[in-house]
């Protein structure tokens, strides 16, 4: 039940004015508000990668497959499937009743457009690019993808849940290059985006698309029935936390997704507001090296790192002293994932040992080299990470050069390959989602493949052996064993390290119930009572 | 005086076209790629490439101005990089909130800081001064954040008399677009209240050791006609030149307020643009800043004549 507040009785008392108050207060009923972790600056989830964009792409469109809360694919849009030709020919079909938001049934030729856009920009949909023989529609309700060789994990890539999503658009739409934004946003999901009432940085409206009809199973993560309870949903864009958290006391929004660690305590105080862990995947914390240039294009430099990396450390940097706030140890896949193992992992989960890194580093020959570190200063558990991993490599013995940047230049100082003297760079501490890292295909950090990979571009031509087999796993005991062969050759080639598990709550009105956990803020089975 | 107007209306276009280069030019040279941003980790070099394709980006830095300037010239500011809405639509759904922050804290500011710096030249050496004078020194060392803070604290949270954030449209009735700007009217109206009572003080101690008001107080006019009909007037020109130079400390003070409480106001638009490096819309922002800025000063240089019957131009 939404609360009066002091104000609004006061108000309410003010006699013409009341009507109109109690209409609002009405519509208020009915209304999700909502704090998103950051502004929503672009609207086309295939064209961008931002974690925002894939959260506001999986309420207006709908996917194939959804993940349930085992991590495993299930139909969503797809009313089933069926693979024949030794696994190279899948035939897909739709189940009935799908609509996009403009009333037009969705199409098989709708779903081949979509995937097709889509393969151009997601790492899994270029997979899919590459083994691809073709893709038709049969007919109306069915198509088909044909296969140079089979591959298992099809249907999870049709549904990953981490950006970029495969959300299917009208064929209209989905025509648009993969490497411009769509312009019109005609969805396919539980929630119509309001285009006309955009306004970016301030304000995103959803409101409930009657087309839509639910699957009838109970919802379970991404897949199930998406019932959307709430008539419209506001995401309204906070930059500052003390603002967003004094709202949220002030029961002027309902749910906060990235309240700060340190006002948690505060947040817990008062008995109108819960906190808890949604995203069960959380971020998993990364210090990556850069592999073209000394020091750490020495393997041996690299191991150097590892006796001494205490990933609590880390963690109570990132987020806080509560340990329900992160997970360690953290091995190279998300912590409570089935693909997540504690292969050697005790090489970061036993006793820590500096003096162990430091002989270590003196054996491998290191000579002094300058280690830029890259820090980006406006997202603090970025920030927090860089300057524990500084400490730590200035302990163990590097000449440190910890240089604090935002963001934006954070991101393009990546991509430099040149020296450091040539404003390239060493390390730098980043986060992943945890849904990227459960698994090979998605997991940037563990690619081999040189210059192509994430910013570091190692040449690991056995990871890269290793992730290619993963997509041909037939099932999930071979994929583990995979994680696992993944995770030693990690340990000895350290092209990342991982730092920990973030565990991030988020904060809502007591009064706002059935928030579906698994990943990111989810707007279907929520209600107010 | 026409005339005059017409001139310094002129004198503003080579003024704004230094700032245009000036800011293009700044934004060429500065670290930060938009295209990475978009394209994501994920992305290989030739996808950054495309898409810096894509979005001009690759093109050289004169053909870039050129282009920009000549659309700037047919009065469009271009198109953000990633919201795909056109600047002047943006600047459009922010200008509100700014432009009603500025001129409630400018209003409030203005009635608060004069009377005070009026009343502690009057009662100069009194406890009075002294509290005024201490007002303002607080007013000056407090940040307009921690003030916006405090009161958020107090005034919403304890007290539960206003928002603690947001905005609402002037269309949607007095009461509830003044229920939002109360609180950072008065945050970011402090510095600058403190900066007009102390040079309304300054100025005001000086007019009043002036002959002429002593022959008004020899033929008995009261107190209060004195202070506000002889003395104030002839201190206002320098008060209305800290007033305008004051309008600056308002556009960087509301980017501030406008974080602390939320408004979606076009200092955030600007802080947010530049973090992205949205580089149309920075450079539409910073036009626009300095084209009010231009025009204020104008007004102000027109304020004379209406305190000083002897400025003309």
């Amino acid at each position: 039940m939404a609360q009066v507040t002091r104000r609004s009785a006061l108000l309410l008392a003010g006699g013409a004015l009341a009507a109109p108050r109690i209409a609002d207060a009405q519509a208020q009923a009915r209304t999700l508000r909502f704090v998103p972790q950051a502004n929503l600056s672009n609207i086309d989830p295939v064209w961008s990668t931002a974690v925002v964009v894939r959260n506001h792409g999986l309420m207006i469109y709908d996917t194939l497959y959804g993940l349930g809360s085992n991590f495993r694919p299930r139909p969503q849009m797809a009313a089933g499937h069926e693979v024949s030709d030794d696994g190279r020919r899948w035939v897909i079909s739709l189940r009935s009743g799908l609509r996009f938001h403009d009333g037009a049934p969705v199409t098989a030729r709708d779903c081949v457009a979509s995937i097709q856009r889509w393969a151009k920009r997601d790492v899994l949909g270029q997979r899919l690019d590459a083994l691809m023989d073709g893709i038709a529609a049969l007919d109306d309700t069915r198509f088909e993808i044909r296969l140079k060789k089979p591959w298992p994990g099809l249907a999870f890539a049709l549904g990953k849940p981490s950006a970029n999503i495969c959300a299917i658009m009208p064929e209209r739409v989905a025509r648009t290059d993969p490497f411009t934004q769509i312009t019109d946003y005609t969805g396919s999901g539980p929630f119509r985006f309001r285009q006309d009432l955009f306004r970016p940085g301030d304000r995103m409206i959803y409101e409930r698309f009657e087309g839509y009809v639910p699957r009838s199973e109970a919802v379970d993560f991404l897949a199930g029935g998406k019932q959307a309870h709430f008539d419209r949903v506001e995401w309204i864009v906070m930059p500052d936390p003390s603002t967003a958290s004094a709202a949220l006391q002030n029961n002027e929004v309902d749910w906060w997704e990235t309240p700060l660690p340190d006002l948690l305590p505060l947040l817990r105080r008062n008995r109108d507001i819960q906190t808890e862990l949604v995203n069960t995947a959380g971020n998993l914390g990364v210090l990556r090296f850069n592999f073209l240039h000394p020091p750490f294009d020495n393997p041996a430099i690299r191991r150097a790192v590892l006796p001494a990396v205490d990933q609590r450390a880390f963690m109570n940097a990132a987020i806080g002293t509560d340990p329900a706030l992160s997970t360690v140890p953290a091995g190279v896949f998300t912590p409570g994932t089935p693909l997540a193992n504690d292969e050697g992992l005790s090489v970061l989960s036993g006793p820590r040992d500096l003096e162990a890194a430091r002989r270590a580093l003196r054996e491998a020959g290191y000579r002094g080299e300058r280690v830029v570190m890259l820090s980006a200063t406006d997202l603090p558990v970025l920030q927090n990470l860089a300057e524990v991993a500084a400490d730590l490599l200035r302990r163990i013995g590097f000449n440190v050069d910890l240089q604090a940047m935002d963001w934006g230049t954070h991101i393009q100082r990546r991509t430099n390959r040149g020296t450091v003297d040539a404003g390239g760079w060493s390390a730098f501490c980043t986060t992943w989602e945890g849904l990227d890292v459960s698994v090979p295909g998605s997991h940037m950090p563990i690619r081999g493949n040189g210059a192509n990979a994430w910013a570091g571009w190692p040449t690991l031509p056995r990871l890269e052996e290793l992730r290619e087999a993963w997509f041909e796993a037939p099932d999930l005991a071979a994929e583990q064993a995979i994680a696992r062969e993944i995770q030693r050759l990690v340990w000895q080639e350290v092209p990342f390290v991982p730092l920990g598990q973030v565990l991030p709550l988020m904060a809502h009105r007591r009064s706002i119930t059935g928030v579906v956990k698994g990943g990111p803020a989810l707007f279907w089975g929520v209600r107010r009572t | 005086m026409f005339a005059y107007i017409v001139r310094r209306i002129l004198a503003t276009i080579p003024v704004m076209a230094i700032v245009a280069l000036f800011v293009f030019s700044l934004l060429y040279i500065a670290p930060g790629d938009p295209a990475a941003v978009i394209a994501g980790d994920q992305a290989t070099p030739a996808d950054v490439e495309r898409i810096r394709a894509s979005l001009g980006l690759d093109r050289p830095y004169l053909v870039r101005f050129g282009a920009w300037l000549w659309d700037i010239l047919r009065g469009d500011l271009g198109t953000s990089i990633f919201t795909n809405l056109p600047v002047a639509t943006m600047i459009q759904q922010r200008i509100e909130p700014t432009l009603s922050l500025m001129i409630v804290t400018l209003i409030l500011a203005v009635s608060i800081a004069v009377p005070m710096g009026v009343v502690a030249a009057w009662r100069q050496g009194t406890w009075v001064d002294r509290a005024v004078m201490g007002f303002a020194v607080l007013g000056f060392s407090v940040p307009v954040f921690v003030v916006g803070y405090v009161l958020a604290y107090v005034f919403a949270l304890e007290l539960d008399w206003l928002p603690v954030q947001g905005y609402t449209p002037f269309s949607r009735g007095f009461g509830p677009w003044i229920e939002n700007l109360i609180l950072p009217a008065v945050a970011l109206g402090s510095v600058y209240i403190a900066l007009i009572a102390r040079i309304t003080r300054a100025t005001m101690l000086e007019v009043l050791q002036q002959d002429y008001i002593r022959t008004a107080k020899a033929k008995g006019v009261g107190q209060r006609s004195i202070l506000f009909m002889h003395a104030l007037k002839n201190a206002a020109v320098p008060i209305v030149t800290v007033i305008g130079i004051g309008i600056a400390l308002l556009i960087g003070g509301a980017v501030v307020t406008e974080s602390v409480f939320a408004i979606p106001g076009l200092g955030r638009l600007t802080v947010d643009a530049i973090l992205r490096r949205d580089y149309p819309v920075i450079q539409g922002v910073v036009l626009l800043f300095s084209f009010i800025y231009v025009l204020v000063n104008l007004a102000i240089d027109l304020a004379y004549t209406l305190f000083d019957p002897r400025i003309r131009y």
